[in-house]
């Protein structure tokens, strides 16, 4: 438990913002907030701002206006590979099967072949895809997608795992199924998680703590620690629906 | 009263698949449509339009009695052959071309003008230079044909490269792709189905071109030849022995390239 | 003596079966809806409720079975179905109010109907400001529902709600939740509403449909008689979405 206090990610100050036609649009409004290692943290917004922008620039795939991303208390900028991501779209490649899509990270760090597959195997089982290595993306469903996204992000060993709304696309009785599935795997391989989505039930069934963050643009509006509210957490129990009851009043109604 | 209602709707049914059927007879009578057309159109022209007949006939007189001394396969062969070469030479130097062009938004910036010059002009406008340079022989067909088919790989790698979706390139990003990389293992793959648009397409217009090219210039074999030598001496059952046989080589080459593809590239097949 | 007791109802499906193939989809459907009903419609994932969707606006011929609307085989020509699909799917060179009349325009209403209903249609959803925007300049929710406008302001025989607020987050479907409710007593529409989502079939819902896995048939129905505005933290409220997330759970 002393491990889990430990800071290993720490925002400071995020600004994001583009030009809109001679315009500034501001995304990121000043983000500050800091991930405890092997924490099961969710980012928790309304509408299509701010978030993914947040991730993108924890994943060196943007950087910021201003402000600093702090990874074991050093400095970063640009992508590192001790950060790895699970993106919203899926960004499977079509070209590759199950088995190339997960060893593709791998395969970029030059390893050898025999090696990658191992590892890349280890990571299919994981996630329960075990059977499926030579499939293509678009002969699986929408979860094993999904799953197949997971075990990619799991295979470079990344300290800390980003999960962009990786649910957003699926209906409700299979977000269900992944999100049980993302905890067990969670619990096996014990990881930093990031999770993004703007379903409040998905964030208290998941998270040690959730970072709330307003509408556009994104300011954080409270932090919330459920790590008391024990595990297997039921959807339909009074205290979990009072919680999400109150984190619903406080968010911004995004229409 | 439910269960004439149910007999309606299986009737309903009925209709569907009976649409089936007739969707894949359509095709045949179309066919067929055509070739009475040609009889009828044949009979009420009187020697100007040859009837069916007269070109089987014609086109078996031309394993018997070769033209140049080459039956109407070694033709076709010698056609395909200089679209063999010109194809060859297309698909290496543009592909690359395309791809330069496509990923390096400098490259583009400078070559686009002059390459957009190019593919304004038509291939035939180039025989007057091309024959001066290289004569009438068969460098010259092979480089009309190239010319000619370049632009459409060309513009269709240069498309499917420049239009590469971010959200693979971010995956390259997180696990610190280098350059060469995200070149390699995901804008080219990425491409691929844009690419064999390309490769189709250069292959359906170079077919036409080389036809071309032969009926313009001397030679001693190919399709455009037996056409054009049908015109001269007003064989018109050889002209169309040779426009048949220009359509038949042209459907196979474009089944035998969607084949192609289906098997390079099986992520496009798409089973349940 | 049939025909009294089938009059209350405004949709009679009797027996409805698909096959695709081999495939069987779906298994010897029959159900009625009474008129103004708010039907929901839930079922495990990949149970074949698109199909059964699709068999109902009549996209599908079935196999077997039948649809009648006020005790006539259900007719396109003649009958009035609307759907909402979970995507939005406005003409993005219409404006929100040309957009709200399209429908109507198509089935030739007089214009003075139209425009009265479009006023109102306006109103109800508080959309004067958008009224002359085109839906890329809307956010998805707001083009949604636009298109849910749509459908109710035609006044259809029956409408028929494809999962349509599948992905919005729960502060957002609530507050569109209430809106539909809203909408539906203030037209006295007979909806179909299908969905995923258990918490929402009983949130909308006076009666839910259970379907099986496929092939689908209906495992049971449920209704719901819980005082509107329903509060989705009552007791009776958790026990009736429990109940039914048992039926239905297979995950």
């Amino acid at each position: 438990m002393d491990q889990k206090n430990k800071v290993i990610l720490k925002l400071e100050n995020i600004n994001q913002g583009y030009i809109v036609k001679d315009d500034i649009k501001q995304v990121v409004d000043n983000v500050s907030m800091e991930v405890r290692d092997n924490e099961f943290l969710v980012v928790l917004g309304p509408g299509h701002c701010g978030k993914t922008v947040l991730m993108n620039i924890i994943a060196g795939i943007e950087s910021p206006v201003s402000g600093s991303v702090y990874l074991d208390g050093e400095k970063i900028t640009g992508s590192d590979k001790r950060i790895g991501m699970v993106f919203q779209s899926l960004n499977l490649m079509p070209w590759r099967t199950v088995m190339g899509n997960v060893e593709f990270g791998l395969e970029i760090s030059g390893m050898e072949k025999k090696e990658r597959r191992k590892i890349a195997q280890k990571y299919i089982d994981l996630v329960g895809l075990t059977g499926f290595e030579n499939s293509y993306p678009s002969q699986l469903s929408g979860g094993m997608k999904q799953r197949v996204g997971i075990a990619r992000a799991y295979t470079n060993s990344p300290e800390i795992l980003l999960m962009d709304e990786p649910f957003g696309q699926l209906d409700a009785q299979t977000r269900y199924s992944m999100q049980e599935e993302v905890l067990r795997i969670w619990e096996k391989e014990k990881r930093t998680i990031i999770f993004v989505t703007n379903n409040i039930e998905e964030a208290v069934y998941l998270a040690d703590r959730i970072v709330l963050l307003s509408n556009c643009p994104a300011k954080v509006k409270q932090v919330y620690d459920l790590s008391k509210l024990e595990r297997p957490r039921n959807v339909t129990d009074p205290e979990f629906l009072r919680i999400r009851k109150d984190i619903s009043d406080n968010t911004d109604l995004a229409l | 009263m439910s269960k004439v209602a149910r007999e309606n709707l299986s009737a309903a049914e009925i209709r569907e698949q009976r649409m089936k059927v007739l969707y894949k007879f359509l095709p045949v009578i179309s066919i067929m449509t055509i070739i009475v057309l040609w009889l009828v159109a044949a009979g009420s022209s009187s020697g100007n339009f040859p009837s069916p007949a007269d070109v089987w006939e014609r086109t078996v007189r031309l394993f018997t009695h070769p033209v140049k001394k080459k039956n109407l396969f070694l033709h076709i062969l010698a056609s395909l052959n200089r679209v063999g070469l010109a194809l060859l030479f297309n698909w290496t130097v543009g592909i690359a071309f395309g791809v330069m062009i496509g990923w390096y938004p400098k490259l583009r910036a400078f070559f686009s003008p002059l390459f957009d010059a190019f593919r304004a002009i038509p291939p035939l406008a180039w025989i007057p230079l091309i024959t001066l340079w290289n004569g009438t022989g068969e460098l010259s067909k092979v480089i009309i044909v190239i010319f000619g088919s370049l632009q459409s790989i060309v513009i269709n790698v240069k498309a499917g490269l420049s239009t590469v979706d971010k959200m693979y390139l971010d995956v390259g990003t997180v696990f610190n792709a280098t350059p060469t990389q995200r070149l390699f293992k995901i804008a080219i793959p990425s491409s691929l189905d844009a690419i064999f648009a390309g490769i189709r397409t250069s292959t359906s217009t170079a077919w036409m071109v080389v036809l071309a090219a032969e009926m313009l210039g001397a030679g001693n074999a190919g399709v455009g030849l037996l056409i054009s030598r049908g015109m001269d001496s007003m064989d018109m059952p050889l002209v169309l022995t040779g426009m048949i046989a220009i359509g038949l080589v042209g459907a196979l080459l474009a089944i035998i390239t969607q084949f192609a593809e289906r098997l390079i590239c099986p992520w496009t097949r798409k089973t349940k | 003596m049939e025909n009294i007791e089938n009059q209350e109802y405004k949709v009679r499906v009797e027996h409805l079966t698909k096959y695709f193939g081999n495939l069987h989809v779906l298994d010897d459907v029959s159900f009625n809806i009474k008129k103004g009903e708010f039907l929901c419609v839930v079922g495990p994932t990949g149970c074949g409720k698109t199909t059964f969707l699709n068999l109902l606006t009549r996209i599908y011929m079935p196999t077997k079975g039948q649809l009648y609307i006020d005790n006539e085989p259900a007719d396109p020509k003649k009958h009035n179905l609307a759907v909402v699909f979970q995507e939005p799917s406005s003409m993005p060179w219409l404006t929100v109010e040309q957009n709200l009349r399209f429908g109507m325009e198509i089935k030739k209403l007089p214009k003075n109907e139209i425009d009265a209903r479009v006023e109102n249609m306006i109103k109800l959803l508080g959309l004067e400001e958008f009224r002359d925007k085109y839906p890329h300049q809307l956010s998805v929710s707001t083009a949604q529902r636009i298109i849910i406008g749509r459908a109710f302001a035609m006044q259809p025989d029956l409408l028929l709600m494809d999962e349509p607020y599948g992905q919005m987050d729960i502060k957002l479907r609530f507050y569109l939740e209430d809106e539909v409710i809203r909408l539906w007593k203030e037209t006295g529409t007979t909806v179909v509403f299908i969905t995923h989502n258990i918490e929402e079939a009983v949130y909308l819902a006076e009666r839910v449909l259970i379907l099986t896995n496929k092939p689908a048939k209906i495992k049971e129905e449920v209704m719901i008689d819980l005082p509107r505005p329903r509060d989705v933290t009552a007791p009776e409220f958790i026990k009736l979405r429990n109940y039914i997330t048992e039926q239905i759970k297979w995950w």
